[in-house]
Formats: C-alpha cells, structure tokens, sequence
C-alpha cells in the first residue's frame, strides 16, 4: 500500500480572519478604554485627592494660628483671616534679640489690666494690629491670591494651598462667629473639561472650628 | 490509514485570564496608590492632631496642680507622676504614668516653674509636651506645601518644598532636641525616637505648649454665683457683662452685629454659677454660660453661652472682719463720715488705700453719707471700712470718690432710688498723691460683705426694692445671705449669695473690672502659646 503524504492544508478563511480579527480588536480596545479610564480615574482621584489634602492643611494651619492667637478677625468680604500671636521666640531683628537669644523662647512679663493679668511676651510694638493699631503680637494673615491660599507672618510668605491642573481651590465662608471661636469653611471646585469647555463642579467643603486660648479682644 | 487530527484547542481562557490580569493589576495599582496616601496622611494628620490634645492634657493636669495653692497647697505637686529638686519652689516635673489615647499612642510630660510673681502671689509657666506615635507606612511629603507653584507664587515670594511643614514628624531623630535642645539652644543632642520590639524606629509627632497660670482675684469667675438656688432672670430682665476699664455699660453692645461691636466679647461673661439643683430659667436672656449642680433646664432658649449641669460649687462663707491689731475704729459713728486727711490713728497716714482706710464701727447703718477727700475742691480716691453689726438700710449716699466695704452681720434693706453711688463707670479720678487711679469701676466703689451666720439655721437677707427704674453699682460677697431684688433695677457689679432671686425685668450687668478688686482664691490660664518650632 502506498503511502499517501497527507498535507496539512486547513487554513482560515477570509471571514474567519475577519471575524477573529474584528472580535481581536474589539477586545484590545475595551482593554485600551478600561486602561485609559483606569489611568483617567486615577489621576482625577490623585488630584482629588492632593486638594483635599491641601483643604486639611489649611486647617490645620488655620486652627494652629487661631488657637494661639489673642486676636483673630476677619475681613468684610470673610476672605482674609488675620491673627495676631505672642511673639514667643526671639527671631533675628526682634528689639530684645541679641547675638546668643536668637531661637530661644522669651520669659514673660505680667501685668495688672481691666479684667485680670495679662501676660506679654514681646517688649516692644509696632503698628501692625487691627486697624493699624499698635500690639506687641506677630500679625499672620491668610489670604487668597488667585487659585492659591496664602499665609503671611510678619511679611513672610508661605503658600499653604494651591490649585492642581483641574481643582481650584475657594474659601467661601470664614465666618468669625463669636470673638471665641473662629469657624472656617473651605471648598473647593475641580474643573473639568467638556466638549472643550471648563466645567467646574462642586465637591468637598472642609468645616473646622478653632477657638481662641487667649481671650484678649477688647481689652 | 492516519490521519491528522488538527489541533483546535484555543487560548480564548488564557486570553480572558491576561486580560483579568492586567485589568486588575491596574486597579490594584490605583487601589494601592490610594490606600498608601490614605493612610499615610490620616495617620499622619491624626497624630499631629492627638499630640495636642495629649500636650494640653498634661498642661491640664499641671494647670489642676497649680490651682490647689490656695486651696490645698500641702497636697500641691504630690500625685503620681510628679517630682521635683525641691518641693516647695520648684520647679516641678510631670510624666504622665501611663499612655493615652484610644490605641495607647499618645504621652504626656510638663514642667511647671514658679518664673515670677506678681502682687506676692505666684505666677505659673506650665511647659507641656505631647508625643504621638504615628502608625501606619514611614512615608514623608503629604503635608508640604505644593511642590507645583504656579505664577502667582513668583510675584508674591512664595516659598514651597519644605519650607512650610506644618506637621513636623520624626522619622528617626527627635528634630526639636537636636535644634533647639531644651527649647533655649541649650544641650542640643541627637535623640533616637523610640524603637519597637524589632529594632525599627517608631515615628512620632512632638508638639510642645506653655501656659501661664495667673490668680483670680475675684473669689468668683461669675456675675452671679450661689451656692443654692436662683431663680430669674424675668421676661424683659438680661444678664450680661461689660469692662468698666473700656468704658460705661453699653446695652447695644451684647446684641451683637456685624461688624461685631467693640468690646462684644467683654459681654459674653455674664455667667451664672448655681450649685443647686433648684435652678428657675425665666425668659429673660443670659448673656453667658449656666452652670448647675443636678438642675433640669426647662429650655436654653435664653442662655446664650455653654450649659452644665453637672458642676458642684463652693461657696466659701464670708467671716467677720475687724480693724487689724495696730488700728483701731474711729471714735464715732457719723451720719456723714468724712475720712481726715492725715488720720492719726493710721499713723498719719491720708486714706488713700485700703491698708490705709479709717475704721468705722456702726449697731446699724441708715442715712448715712460718706464724702471723699478732697484736694483744691476735686474729689480724690477715698477708703473707707465700715463695720457694722446689725442691719444696713437706706438711705444711703456715696459719693464720687469714695470706696467703701461695707462688713454687716445683720440683713441689708435697700430701697435703690434712696441709694446713691456717685462713681461712674469708665471714668477715673485722682489718687490722693495726683496719680491717676486705674480703678474705673463703679460698683468696685461700693462693695458688700455680708458676715456669714453661724447660729444653726439663721438667715440673712439681702433686699433691694425698685421704685421707677433706679440703678444700684455694687460687689456683693454675701455667701450667707438670700439675695432677693424685686422690681424693675439696673444692677451693676457682681453677686456672690446663698440663693439668688429676681424678678420684673431687672438687668444685671457684671463689671469684669472686678476682676482686679479682690484677694484671689484660685487660678486661670491668661496665656497660651505653641511652640511651632
């Protein structure tokens, strides 16, 4: 008998590559997609997620100065926060610094006013209380200056927040309540993009309420 | 014959299972990324936060220590935990015994120095430091400042990448001893944080504060204290506050406003202290907070300030008082004093001080007048005691300058249109020598002490009756006595009793000034500061 050589010669016909190439495709763009969302909810809820971490430090800032502060005001437009703290450090150009008193703390002075003692720290004043008037205080202020929340001591500068490529920061309420405590309100407002337009939404607003340690106002 | 069978087995599985694969690689990625900021930052932030609150619990405790100098000073400094070089001057250390905290995580330690004192009372710094440890990933950067900046930050100087850590964690090296040492640059060293049972550094949070504990010198923080009950104010009564140092009552002030009002803080004070369960809210408003001890409030509608009901008071009883060993009272008892100029039975002294006052010794006190010194015909500050042993009634007339304390064992009947007080609020006048007085309060004028009775089950009572709408200023320490005010009156001061009443729509409006006027019999915490360093 002879030997018959059997080729193999099954292939794929014309529409089942097409088949197998449409479902191929099909697949690999849903896997594309996923990926590309994956990639797109990640990065919305990374920047979501640094915004929100910058409302918790802002309030943290925030409660710190309040907390500390023998003086705490707002402005009319309830858009800047000023605090006025012992100035409890010697710093470099401070009246009573000296070469070896830098970075160390001051010892207090007491005195008798209207309603009790009151305890000094800063010798000296300047002009930089509410309204112009002279304390013995730090004046820190926060403000906003466009997307970003700014802390100013003493004419320093720090950034405390800013705005991320789609998140835009807003203090929309800072509401001095009762002079002994200090309640804050800061949202925020991430901006999307749609049909090439900016659309901002409204997500988390951080409340926090600080209150004031030393009672000074009025007096 | 053979035949090939071809092979038909397809990946399709192997397909599915990639793709599951990768997909949730991805996810976990994210998952991971998130989880990892998560918990990071809420640990993080929770610790700095827990560390506050475990530094102001040791500077409570130390604050609950300094408070027993009157009190009970031979206990002071003696619990668990506390040591010192020297006991009796300090200064002296704290280590809280054991943890706190819901997971343990949190310590305490506090030093309180005696750094000055003022008026021959002490003063108190209370130094306290709070650690806490911070569990979850060793991860650091969640709390700087925005490493983007953006164009506003140029023009403005702001400074990002370090330069703003709000939260200062220690990874490793305790950062404050090895910059600052003791806080005063002294002993810098490097300190290792604490280590687990495997050797491995525990990161912590230290956050350090300084109060300073100052006396009361007024033997209430109220405008009304009791140790029993009270009842008022009525429909159109209030109750609130105001600082004479600023300036005379205001009734606009408390109502608030935006913007608020000078001073409005000034006249949120008019706390009420009852230690009663017997505690009668009327519709009046209560500028203030309310303590009781076991009372039901029928509403806190009126009370604009914190309720509790859950405070026990002690009213210490007033006793009877007498010229010190070397004065004597005056030789009569006049029906218009006018205290001489050199007193010789206060060596020669004028009477411009309490130390330096005339004595005058009275069976009851009615119509009387009582005229200040004068210098070039202007009225200067004038002290005057008067002790009196049976009852005090109108009419009586002080007038400006004068400071009297009145010491009565008897009752007090005050008709308030025939009583006068010719000091005003906000105003000062001269001392004797021409220095300028710094005592502007009215009702620190004119103060009351009623002797406390000791006879089981005697009273003593304390009246004052309207007629129109008169106005009385007065400090009354009457802790024996039922004070009852009937009537439409305008009262100034402050109000230590056994039980308070009031009715009509009398107001009652506490003078913080007083806070100055009295030997003090506790302490405060005037200052409180962080050291953010």
């Amino acid at each position: 008998m002879k030997l018959i050589k059997h080729q193999n010669r099954q292939g794929f016909t014309l529409v089942e590559l097409m088949v197998s190439v449409g479902l191929g495709s099909i697949i690999l763009g849903v896997i594309i997609t996923a990926s590309i969302s994956l990639n797109r909810s990640f990065s919305a809820v990374d920047k979501f997620f640094s915004t929100h971490v910058q409302q918790v430090r802002i309030l943290d800032y925030l409660n710190r100065d309040v907390k500390r502060s023998n003086i705490a005001e707002i402005s009319a437009d309830a858009q800047t926060i000023s605090c006025w703290v012992p100035k409890y450090v010697i710093q470099p150009g401070d009246s009573d610094a000296t070469a070896d008193n830098i970075n160390t703390r001051r010892t207090p002075t007491i005195t008798k006013k209207g309603s009790g003692y009151q305890v000094d720290y800063y010798p000296s004043t300047s002009s930089n209380g509410p309204g112009g008037t002279s304390t013995n205080n730090s004046a820190v202020v926060y403000s906003i200056s466009g997307q970003s929340i700014l802390r100013t001591e003493d004419g320093v500068v720090t950034t405390v927040a800013s705005s991320t490529d789609q998140l835009v920061d807003q203090v929309t309420d800072i509401n001095l309540a009762n002079s002994g405590y200090l309640s804050t309100v800061v949202s925020f407002l991430p901006v999307f993009t749609s049909n090439g337009a900016n659309m901002e939404r409204a997500s988390t607003t951080v409340y926090s309420t600080a209150y004031l340690r030393n009672l000074r106002r009025g007096n | 014959m053979k035949t090939y069978v071809p092979n038909e087995n397809g990946s399709a599985i192997i397909c599915a299972m990639g793709t599951i694969l990768i997909i949730s690689i991805i996810g976990a990625n994210v998952l991971m990324n998130c989880t990892t900021r998560y918990n990071v930052t809420s640990k993080q932030v929770s610790a700095w936060r827990n560390a506050l609150a475990a530094a102001e619990a040791g500077a409570d405790i130390a604050y609950a220590e300094t408070r027993k100098t009157f009190a009970n000073p031979a206990m002071q400094f003696t619990g668990t935990g506390w040591s010192s070089p020297n006991s009796s001057t300090g200064p002296w250390s704290y280590t809280m015994p054991t943890p706190i905290g819901g997971s343990g995580n949190l310590l305490a330690t506090a030093t309180v120095d005696n750094f000055t004192t003022v008026d021959g009372y002490r003063c108190y710094r209370i130094r306290s430091i709070g650690t806490a440890r911070v569990s979850g990933l060793r991860r650091t950067g969640m709390d700087d400042t925005p490493a983007r900046v953006g164009a506003s930050f140029g023009l403005t100087g702001a400074r990002g990448g370090g330069d703003s850590l709000v939260r200062k964690i220690d990874f490793n090296f305790d950062h404050f001893i090895a910059t600052y040492g003791d806080g005063d640059g002294n002993n810098k060293h490097v300190v290792n944080v604490p280590s687990d049972a495997n050797g491995q550094p525990i990161a912590q949070v230290a956050r350090r504060v300084e109060l300073i504990a100052v006396p009361i010198v007024l033997p209430s923080s109220g405008a009304i204290t009791t140790s029993g009950s009270f009842y008022g104010p009525g429909s159109a009564g209030v109750i609130d506050s105001f600082n004479s140092t600023n300036g005379p009552y205001n009734p606009n002030v408390a109502k608030g406003g935006n913007p608020l009002p000078q001073f409005y803080s000034d006249s949120r004070d008019g706390n009420v202290i009852c230690g009663s369960s017997s505690f009668t809210s009327l519709t009046g408003e209560i500028y203030g907070n309310v303590t009781t001890d076991g009372a039901t409030l029928r509403t806190t509608r009126y009370i604009y300030g914190t309720v509790d009901n859950n405070v026990p008071v002690v009213v210490d009883p007033q006793p009877a008082v007498t010229p010190p060993p070397s004065r004597s009272y005056e030789a009569s008892s006049p029906a218009t004093i006018t205290p001489p100029l050199n007193n010789p039975k206060s060596g020669g002294n004028s009477p411009d001080s309490w130390a330096n006052a005339p004595w005058y010794l009275y069976s009851n006190v009615q119509d009387v007048t009582i005229n200040p010194v004068t210098v070039n015909s202007t009225p200067r500050e004038t002290y005057v005691n008067i002790v009196v042993n049976g009852d005090i009634n109108t009419n009586l007339t002080i007038n400006k300058g004068v400071n009297v304390r009145f010491y009565f064992a008897g009752n007090v009947n005050i008709k308030v249109s025939n009583f006068s007080n010719g000091n005003v609020d906000g105003s000062a006048l001269l001392n004797i020598d021409g220095t300028t007085s710094t005592n502007h309060s009215a009702s620190a004028h004119v103060q009351f002490y009623g002797v406390s009775p000791t006879a089981p089950g005697a009273t003593q009572t304390v009246n004052l009756d309207a007629n129109g709408k008169p106005t009385i200023e007065a400090l009354w320490i009457v802790p024996g006595a039922d004070f009852v005010s009937k009537g439409n009156i305008m009262m100034y001061g402050a109000v230590v009793c056994k039980s308070f009443y009031e009715n009509g729509d009398c107001n009652f409006h506490y003078d913080k000034a007083l806070a100055n006027m009295m030997p003090p019999k506790d302490y405060r915490i005037a200052s409180y500061v962080e050291d953010i360093r």
